[in-house]
């Protein structure tokens, strides 16, 4: 409320539209995206796109400004524009009922199993929008089961790639390019029902664009077009103009990937903020060249997540839409891991591992401007608890499954005034990922998951506490499987800001027949026998603040929940609880807690 | 010469609505009693008897039927206030109500923190024991562990358990032994069993619905058995119902031993009276009040059920009657955003201190206030008169924000109408869309006081045709308790491929979900001749996880191998009706098997729509100056008083039509006709352009 009445921005003087049609009109986009969302999740067949939500719609101008996208995965939605810009520079015969599939990274997509539709909207013979879904699908015809390489070097070592490729003419599949994806692409079925879901809703949100410029007419619509994007430019010139002007710089480091970086990666960001410019400049060009491997970035990557790392610090009522993206001013370096990929450098692994460090990075680097901003670092984790499983059903007389399960997450960063949120999943996935159901995957995949549930002590202390990781066991059902698994954060860990504390590292095992249990690297792939197991935890997010500082009740709040320990509440927050059998629960001893705590 | 009532308790407003011996329909208002709700539901009895001339007793001699809606177990969820709660759990798995499916949150906000799981911790214990997917045993159930839960658990004065194993669903060995061993140490303690209640793969559903069914058994309980104390008092002997979320009644026993049947039930008896005012239709119901708009659809009659009902930070878990809402009604407040932009809602000036013409204080410009500037409010006849309105309060909070927009105060006030009808546009195609029915193809029942003066500008904006405003609008919902019927919903999950299909076992579930149905019924002293079975199963393409509804219709309870193909071909048809995509080619995997067994209400009401032998137009009582968009201004618009209107006369828009408890706003090209039934019927004509 605090901006409510009387504290009004630059009015829309001047506006060539009726006051009401752009709060309508924003909100019919709005609704307008929920419908395809929800026409994709439903219809789609992977437990990687309807379990977990890894997919996004959204809708953008004919000439690629970023007009609408709604809670969807943000490294997929924040630089969106990026997928259709290639298209008109390929084709100049684009007609309705085409439809073009862009999974490639050198075409401005995010990386190669993520399938982004990209269907022309006409009206009256004039091109207007572009629908977009983008999912990431189960398997993508790679050299071996999994979507992320984290060791493929170069595209010809990842899956089948269609850069910007005619899929649809006259709302038909082209067979031919079907036929070819279908002969590449592992468990066909399953990624020919994920792409016909995706089809669906592109043209749910064609025909509701269609009926909206018809009604409204095209005049009219091109105006709040305009407008929008003013409003976006306005709000976000605001919501800038709020923060100290000054610069600052922040770091932090990518676990070792043997073969594609021993000593790890270092991820440096430099934030300029310039409050009465409006612009927020970020530049990761201080960074390494081009790894051999798939953690290098996109340029649509590296571009979202500095985006997103901005984004999260200010005002989540703002429109995400081109108007607020340009004034985040963004430079990447040509050949650079996080900047843009020089052809043909792998990419396969675009979308996480990297993107989460860089936009922690950025989120991170604002707890120092003071003012309360910023946040402690976001779990990096794709953990057992993420991977990508595969083998022969032998409870169903040895039928082939290969999928990513979604079981258990990292936390999310602290930030002034609230905990990490759990499961919020790394940065890239802005707590936007559903987890699996265990009964759900046990009653689809031929597995067992002994137990799960959140890590005690594994978020980083603060006054405000990182969100604890999610930890867990599993294993297979009357066959061995093959598990493959990126991790990061098993060696750095998400740290914590403004003297708030890191969280616990990731970590994945094996429990072997007779119970020995072995550590695993942080990236690799195992073939567990039946009678053996995996065991994860994911990481979990950074502190915010002086752990002694934090408010007994929220320490007490934590105990009972199982995510701290009575110890850690004594010892590092200065707090002490006892165990009352009567009530079933943690009380607060305030005498001792007051001793502890006057002995600092 | 008997009566019928139904006793809805809101938060403000108990509602009585009384069905007199000659078929006519009345409503008494007493103030709701937090905390002794029994005494509003008993004082909105004693409030009817004297409107018809009686004492309680007598009047009481002369009730038949009873049916109550109460929001007390939905109060209990939404303020925690319910009982203490123990629940075992798989050992190794105690974060299930902790973890949930990852709670939904806004992408690129973090200012939040994350809830607290619905049961402590510390009355959560793990025990070791498992089931696999197909119902083997993995481990067998750890006794001693049950049984020092148990004396935990008691020791810790808990009020009931709640017992939800992985796979119970496959095989409820554990669930039952354990109820055993607590029922042996401790027989007072109410306990529900996952399997029993909500027998659905998705352990988060389940338990969620095993702990709040388990929470809500003592206050559910103790308040049912506070009212019929009171009506037995009283002198009352004939039935009482208690609505619940499946839009359908319970006798009080059986709400009792399921109380989380109660949660929401209220709301979900405004699709059940569109469903028999428009019988066999598309229909979107819409009930707009103070502060929330409520949105709920039937497709083809059938209204839409979802799995996925919220309340607070958890799901309910179980099937209801899909009711959506919005934080958009007359007391929304309007403002202006930092990039000039103009927002309504979602904040609200709720009942207190309300809008700023309500003169109790209100300083916000809200929806309200717009609506009186516009015209759409009379001052003097706000609720029948008995509230003037304070038109310079409304402007004097309207013009700081008229003057930051730089428009005149009507066009301000309309941009606030406009964009908050947008909302509940956005709303209800969220809500009917996803659904697969296109709102093209579907009327409008309106419910609710506030709805009226909106709902033709959000019907008109989204292709609908015809829209159906009952004269009891504002008491929708205790109509709709009035003339529902019993009902229960009997649930199992058994997995059948369409390449694998097991006929016999199929049959033997319908069998056993027939019976539990008809046991229901029976039980309810429903006789044979209103006893209704309505069929329908689950299914989904193998590798999907979501399942859709489809209802079928087996032959004397049962399906023949030839019946197999017709029900594969039904759920491709389903499929392609909701997610616009079929794959004919594929496994059907059939998960999960229901049957609705209903107990037709005798002498069910005529259904509206019928149209008067002669029509008339009807003549205006006065005129008052009305905002027209089409003309940018202020024109002479015809009121009506509704209670001058009989059946068969028709008026068009522009007009207003004042009732007692609600205003209509006709648009200007729309037509309204009072039906037989005093309904009024809305057709919108030619859309014109938007406003």
């Amino acid at each position: 409320m605090a901006n409510a009445t009387g504290v009004a921005g630059e009015a829309a003087a001047g506006s060539q539209l009726e006051p009401h049609l752009l709060p309508v009109l924003s909100a019919r986009l709005s609704a307008i995206v929920r419908e395809m969302n929800a026409t994709l999740m439903k219809a789609s067949r992977s437990s990687v796109i309807k379990n977990s939500k890894d997919f996004s719609c959204g809708l953008l101008t004919f000439d690629h400004r970023l007009l609408s996208v709604e809670d969807c995965i943000p490294i997929h939605i924040a630089a969106l524009e990026q997928a259709t810009k290639p298209l008109t520079e390929f084709f100049d015969d684009i007609r309705p009922g085409d439809a073009f599939m862009n999974n490639c990274p050198y075409t401005g997509n995010s990386h190669h199993a993520d399938m982004t539709l990209c269907v022309p909207v006409f009206v009256d013979d004039e091109p207007m929008f572009w629908t977009l879904s983008r999912a990431h699908h189960a398997d993508i015809g790679a050299p071996i089961p999994t979507t992320y390489l984290t060791e493929a070097a170069t595209i010809y070592e990842e899956g089948v790639h269609l850069p910007c490729v005619r899929i649809q003419e006259g709302f038909k599949d082209r067979a031919d390019i079907i036929r070819m994806c279908r002969t590449k692409i592992r468990v066909a079925d399953l990624w020919y029902g994920d792409y016909l879901a995706q089809v669906g809703a592109c043209r749910i949100g064609e025909r509701r664009l269609k009926e909206l410029t018809e009604r409204y007419g095209r005049d009219v619509i091109k105006t709040f077009i305009r407008e929008w994007m003013d409003y976006g430019d306005r709000m976000m010139a605001a919501e800038i103009a709020k923060l100290p002007k000054g610069r600052w710089r922040f770091e932090n480091r990518h676990d070792p990937v043997p073969g594609v970086a021993e000593d790890g990666i270092p991820v440096n960001v430099e934030v300029e903020i310039d409050p009465d410019a409006g612009t927020i400049t970020v530049d990761t060009t201080d960074n390494v060249d081009c790894v051999p491997g798939g953690l290098n970035l996109t340029e649509a990557t590296a571009t979202a997540s500095c985006r997103i790392g901005v984004f999260y610090n200010l005002n989540p009522d703002l429109p995400h839409n081109q108007g607020s993206a340009d004034r985040i001013r963004i430079r990447l370096r040509e050949n650079c891991a996080l900047g843009i990929p020089r052809y043909p450098v792998g990419t396969s692994v675009a979308t996480t591992n990297l993107t989460s460090r860089l936009i922690a990075a950025v989120a991170s680097c604002f707890a120092q401007i003071g003012t309360n901003n910023g946040m402690g670092e976001f779990a990096y984790s794709q953990a057992l608890g993420e991977a990508v499983i595969s083998g022969n059903d032998q409870t169903r007389g040895g039928l082939p499954f290969v999928n990513q399960v979604f079981i258990g997450y990292g936390g999310g960063g602290a930030s002034h005034g609230y905990d990490g949120w759990l499961s919020s999943g790394a940065a890239c996935d802005g707590g936007q990922m559903q987890v699996d159901s265990v009964e759900v995957v046990e009653g689809m995949y031929p597995i067992v998951i002994e137990e799960r549930g959140c890590a005690r002590d594994s978020g980083g202390p603060g006054t405000w506490d990182g969100a604890p990781g999610i930890e867990g066991t599993f294993r297979p059902l009357g066959g061995a499987m093959t598990v493959y698994w990126g991790s990061d954060g098993d060696v750095t860990p998400a740290k914590g800001v403004a003297g708030g504390g890191a969280a616990a590292t990731s970590g994945n095992w094996r429990r072997e027949a007779d119970g020995t249990v072995t550590t695993l690297p942080a990236f690799g792939d195992a073939t567990i026998a039946a009678d053996e197991a995996v065991r994860f935890r994911a990481c979990g997010g950074g502190g915010y603040g002086d752990p002694a500082a934090r408010d007994p009740e929220r320490v007490l709040r934590s105990v009972r929940r199982g995510w701290v320990s009575p110890e850690r509440a004594r010892d590092v927050h200065r707090v002490a609880v006892s165990w009352n059998g009567a009530t079933l629960d943690w009380d607060l001893d305030e005498n001792t807690t007051a001793d502890l705590r006057a002995a600092l | 010469m008997t009566y019928e009532l139904c006793i809805d308790i809101g938060g403000t407003f108990t509602d009585c609505l009384v069905e007199a011996p000659d078929g006519g329909r009345h409503i008494f208002k007493v103030p709701t009693t937090p905390g002794v709700f029994q005494n509003g539901f008993m004082n909105a009895i004693e409030t009817s008897a004297e409107g018809f001339g009686m004492t309680l007793a007598d009047f009481l001699q002369k009730v038949d039927r009873i049916v109550h809606g109460s929001t007390v177990s939905t109060n209990a969820l939404v303020e925690r206030k319910v009982a203490r709660t123990g629940y075992l759990c798989n050992a190794g798995h105690l974060d299930v109500l902790t973890i949930r499916e990852a709670l939904p949150k806004p992408v690129f906000d973090w200012r939040l923190d994350y809830p607290d799981p619905y049961v402590a911790r510390g009355r959560t214990f793990g025990i070791t024991g498992r089931m696999d997917a197909a119902g083997n045993e993995l481990e067998p159930l750890d006794e001693a562990a049950v049984e020092a839960a148990v004396a935990a658990l008691r020791a810790g004065d808990v009020e009931a358990i709640g017992v939800a194993y992985l796979w119970s669903i496959s095989n409820p060995a554990h669930e039952l032994r354990t109820r055993q061993i607590i029922a042996d140490m401790w027989p007072e303690v109410p306990v529900t069993l996952s399997h029993e209640l909500n027998p659905i793969g998705r352990e988060y559903r389940r338990t969620i619905a095993t702990v709040i069914d388990a929470s809500l058994q003592p206050i559910v309980s103790s308040y049912v058995r506070a009212l019929t104390g009171a009506l037995e008092a009283a002198g009352y002997g004939n039935d009482l119902l208690l609505a619940n979320c499946m839009g359908g009644m319970m006798p009080p026993e059986e709400l009792i031993r399921r109380p989380i049947y109660s949660v929401m039930s209220g709301p979900t008896l405004a699709p059940m009276a569109a469903q028999q005012l428009l019988p066999g239709r598309n229909l979107i119901v819409a009930d707009m009040g103070g502060t929330t708009f409520d949105v709920s659809a039937l497709r083809e009659g059938a209204p839409v059920v979802s799995p996925e009902a919220w309340i607070g930070p958890d799901m309910l878990g179980m099937a209801k009657i899909d009711v959506r809402s919005v934080g958009a009604g007359g007391g929304s407040i309007a403002w202006v955003d930092a990039g000039g932009m103009l927002r309504v809602g979602p904040h609200s000036a709720a009942a207190v201190p309300g809008p700023a013409c309500y003169g109790r204080g209100g300083t916000q410009p809200t929806i309200t206030d717009a609506n009186l500037v516009l015209g759409y409010l009379d001052p003097d006849h706000f609720l029948g008169g008995s509230m003037p309105l304070d038109r310079d309060a409304a402007e004097g909070v309207l013009t700081p924000l008229a003057e930051t927009l730089g428009l005149t105060i009507e066009a301000l006030s309309h941009a606030i109408f406009t964009t908050s009808n947008n909302t509940m546009v956005g709303l209800i195609t969220d809500m009917t869309v996803k659904e697969g029915i296109d709102p093209r193809d579907s009327s409008i029942v309106v419910g609710g006081g506030a709805t009226a003066l909106h709902i033709a500008e959000i019907a008109r904006e989204m292709g609908i045709e015809e829209i159906l405003i009952p004269r009891f609008a504002a008491g929708l919902s205790a109509f709709g308790g009035l003339i529902s019927d019993m009902r229960r919903e009997e649930v199992a999950s058994q997995l059948h491929a369409s390449d694998a299909f097991d006929v016999s076992r199929v049959n033997g579930v319908l069998d056993d979900l027939y019976a539990a149905g008809k046991a229901f019924l029976d039980r309810a002293g429903v006789p044979l001749e209103r006893q209704r079975f309505d069929y329908v199963f689950l299914a989904r393409y193998r590798y999907q996880s979501w399942e859709i509804e489809v209802p079928f219709t087996p032959t004397d309870g049962h399906i023949t191998e030839a019946d197999v193909e017709a029900l594969v071909a039904a759920f491709h048809d389903m499929h392609e009706r909701v997610y616009s995509v079929r794959m004919d080619g594929d496994v059907v995997e059939f998960t999960t098997w229901k049957v609705r067994a209903t107990g037709v209400r005798p002498g069910r009401i005529t259904p509206a729509g019928t149209p008067a032998a002669t029509s008339r137009p009807a003549t205006p009582k006065l005129a008052r100056r009305v905002y027209l968009h089409e003309r940018s201004g202020m024109v002479e618009c015809p009121v009506y008083f509704g209670a001058e209107l009989r059946p068969g006369d028709y008026l068009d828009g522009p007009a207003i039509i004042e009732e007692p408890t609600t205003t209509i706003q006709v648009p200007q090209g729309a037509r309204v006709t009072l039906d037989s039934e005093d309904n009024y019927q809305m057709l919108l004509g030619d859309v014109g352009a938007p406003s």
